[in-house]
């Protein structure tokens, strides 16, 4: 079975939580090597040359995305995006608790490729235990000389501050979650300018993904080369998939981009006995449902698009025969509703309104026209709001609705019931 | 002064040198409010007033704004809750699994529903969004510490050691009573003090679409108009769109005789 362990590898084997252990696996060894023998230069066009595109969700490229900053201006932020709240991505969540310094390594690997001297990582306020973890980690790091002023005689410094937000999805949005990190409600600000430009405090800022930072450490072990040549064209590397839902041994499964989402279902068990597929949430609670059809088509960031989806955050959430879409579609659309931030009509109103037919059509008390109503102001959301969370809405919805008609008709009151 | 503003002040002048070094770490010091108002939090059970002018007064700010941020968010609790604050996930995940069963069996055995706490002040129940462990649905926080694969068996047993006092995770502080809910929502039915839907006056489904809804045009205006370094494909996206919206505006303006 094509499962690659780079990032999870040792993850439920060794105490990774210890530096010793960390270390003792070449842990740290690229951290020194950076400091010592490269310039930051090297570090981003190891980065650019591996092709890695953000993990988080958007996908961008990570090097470009360092390009950006404003060659003159020395004060910048690294931030590192540990907001892990897309419905059915539970990623971050393993690496932070399982792999801290592995983390810490990413995120010291990209100050130095930025040249910042203060990153942050933002951690979700219900990562408690996360935060605890990586903060003992970077305490040991700290002890070892691997993290402050002047790190290994180096002449760097580099402070890290963990941060814990408080329960909000928006926060993850890079712009909420600039905002909440300046101690201010996690709303997203208007876009340009970008991070890059004007983010923390004003000052050029580049937000990172966790995966995305920590899979620094191997491309700079084994060379970007190594990296480009894992996934596909345009879709280089590997990449943690989040698989849960209908499948008999839920988890996380690092793969090569790339293999097909017949493959993933597969790695993770396969379907239970008897059941047929219905659909797959291939990316997270912001994406389009892929079908029976696009199996087996690879997973990687041009296909899920082509198939009307994306590849998002990574999480793969599988349907079998037994599900009430009305349902799903009735929880993916409280949690949008639940979560927007309000600041954009367009969302917070057509989310709760979405919701509320949603919910008679769960109790089978549907009216006529509901149907297509839904369709009609899940489609009127879409492009007027200030960040994606207000275009999350539709995706998940149109997909079920356009390929399960019948479930949602079928809830409609007859026209009998209404007298 | 009363006692409970006694007792407020004490805290403050404990926590003091903690929330110094907290508000050091950052360039900025409004920066430390989220930590300041946890390590509150974890010493009187909820975000007291208190607590939020005492924050006010370190970082620069108002209570006001204090309030307005903490009210964005829902872990802030900012009246009383419970000695075990139990937070079942409610994402998709966890509802194609058995999300459903134990959150109707935690309802039945609790007597209580979503974020309210039961009448001897040892329970606060939520239902919550995605916590991020799908693969071990259905899971729960209990003040912040993870439990997976929930059974109904593990319900009971964790109900009974909460009340016996004999639970592996320990309780919130307690300074007060809680009341039967932690929402200040007039309605109950969300925590936050996120802008409410309704609140611009939309009354129907058919326009919550919102063409011509003001921020979506102010935004479209700026990426369209203005000469700046894009994301891909953002530009492209903003001119259709704002195309779109043109066309739409136009014709609403045919339709009401402009």
């Amino acid at each position: 079975m094509p499962v690659t362990k780079v990032l999870t590898a040792g993850i439920g084997e060794a105490n990774l939580r210890d530096i010793d252990v960390y270390r003792s696996r070449g842990g740290y060894a690229q951290w020194q090597r950076a400091v010592r023998d490269l310039q930051p230069a090297d570090v981003l066009a190891a980065a650019e040359k591996s092709g890695l595109r953000g993990r988080g969700g958007a996908g961008f490229p990570t090097g470009r995305k360092w390009s950006f900053l404003p060659a003159d201006k020395a004060l910048r932020y690294l931030v590192c995006n540990c907001d892990e709240a897309e419905p059915g991505t539970f990623k971050d969540h393993m690496l932070i608790e399982e792999a801290p310094h592995l983390v810490l390594e990413g995120i010291l690997l990209g100050s130095y490729g930025i040249a910042c001297h203060h990153a942050f990582i933002y951690i979700r306020g219900e990562f408690k235990r996360g935060y605890e973890i990586f903060s003992a980690a970077l305490e040991q790091a700290r002890a070892a000389g691997l993290v402050g002023k002047n790190v290994l005689g180096s002449g760097f410094d580099i402070e890290v501050t963990p941060h814990r937000g408080a329960g909000a999805y928006i926060c993850g949005e890079e712009t909420g979650l600039l905002n909440s990190l300046e101690g201010k409600r996690g709303e997203p600000r208007l876009k340009p300018p970008f991070p890059a430009i004007a983010g923390l405090y004003g000052a050029p800022t580049v937000v990172n993904n966790v995966e995305s930072l920590a899979y620094l450490v191997p491309i700079l072990e084994r060379g970007p080369e190594w990296f480009a040549a894992a996934g596909t064209e345009r879709s280089k590397g590997y990449k943690i998939v989040s698989i849960s839902g209908h499948v008999q041994k839920p988890g996380n499964y690092e793969i090569a981009l790339g293999t097909t989402s017949r493959e993933l279902i597969e790695i993770a068990g396969g379907l239970r006995p008897g059941r047929t597929l219905m659909a797959v949430q291939p990316g997270g609670g912001s994406s389009a449902c892929i079908f029976e059809e696009h199996l087996d088509w690879p997973y990687d960031y041009e296909s899920l698009a082509k198939a009307g989806s994306m590849l998002g955050s990574g999480a793969f959430v599988v349907f079998d025969d037994t599900t009430d879409f009305v349902k799903c579609a009735h929880n993916m659309i409280r949690f949008f509703a639940h979560e927007s931030c309000g600041q954009c009509t367009p969302c917070r109103e057509g989310g709760h309104w979405i919701e509320a037919v949603l919910e008679r059509l769960v109790a089978s008390k549907g009216v006529e026209g509901d149907y297509e109503m839904l369709l009609r102001v899940a489609g009127g959301i879409t492009g007027l709001n200030l960040c994606a969370l207000g275009d999350s809405i539709e995706p998940f919805l149109k997909s079920v609705l356009l390929r399960f008609p019948e479930q949602f008709k079928a809830r409609v009151m007859k026209a009998a019931a209404h007298v | 002064m009363s006692d409970a503003a006694l007792a407020f002040d004490d805290l403050a002048a404990r926590l003091k040198p903690e929330c110094e070094r907290i508000v050091a770490q950052y360039e900025y010091p409004r920066s430390a409010l989220l930590p300041l108002m946890h390590l509150f939090q974890q010493h009187e059970g909820y975000v007291s007033r208190d607590a939020m002018r005492f924050a006010a007064g370190m970082l620069g700010v108002t209570p006001a704004v204090v309030e307005s941020t903490v009210s964005f968010y829902t872990l802030f609790y900012r009246r009383p809750v419970g000695k075990y604050m139990l937070q079942v996930c409610r994402g998709l995940s966890c509802s194609l699994g058995n999300a459903g069963d134990i959150m109707a069996y935690f309802r039945e055995k609790l007597g209580i529903g979503h974020l309210q706490t039961t009448p001897d002040g040892v329970f606060s129940y939520e239902e919550v969004e995605c916590l991020a462990a799908c693969d071990r649905a259905a899971c729960m926080q209990v003040n912040l510490e993870f439990v997976y694969d929930l059974t109904p068996a593990m319900v009971d047993e964790m109900l009974a050691s909460m009340r016996a006092g004999t639970y592996a995770v320990a309780p919130m502080v307690q300074t007060q009573a809680p009341p039967p809910t932690w929402s200040v929502r007039p309605d109950g039915e969300v925590s936050t003090g996120r802008k409410a839907p309704g609140a611009t006056g939309v009354q129907s489904p058919d326009n919550a679409g919102g063409v011509g809804d003001a921020a979506g045009l102010i935004m479209l205006d700026r990426i369209v108009n203005r000469d700046v370094a894009f994301y891909e494909g953002t530009r492209e996206r903003a001119v259709r769109d704002s195309r779109a919206v043109a066309e739409v505006v136009a014709s609403e303006g045919d339709r009401a005789g402009h």
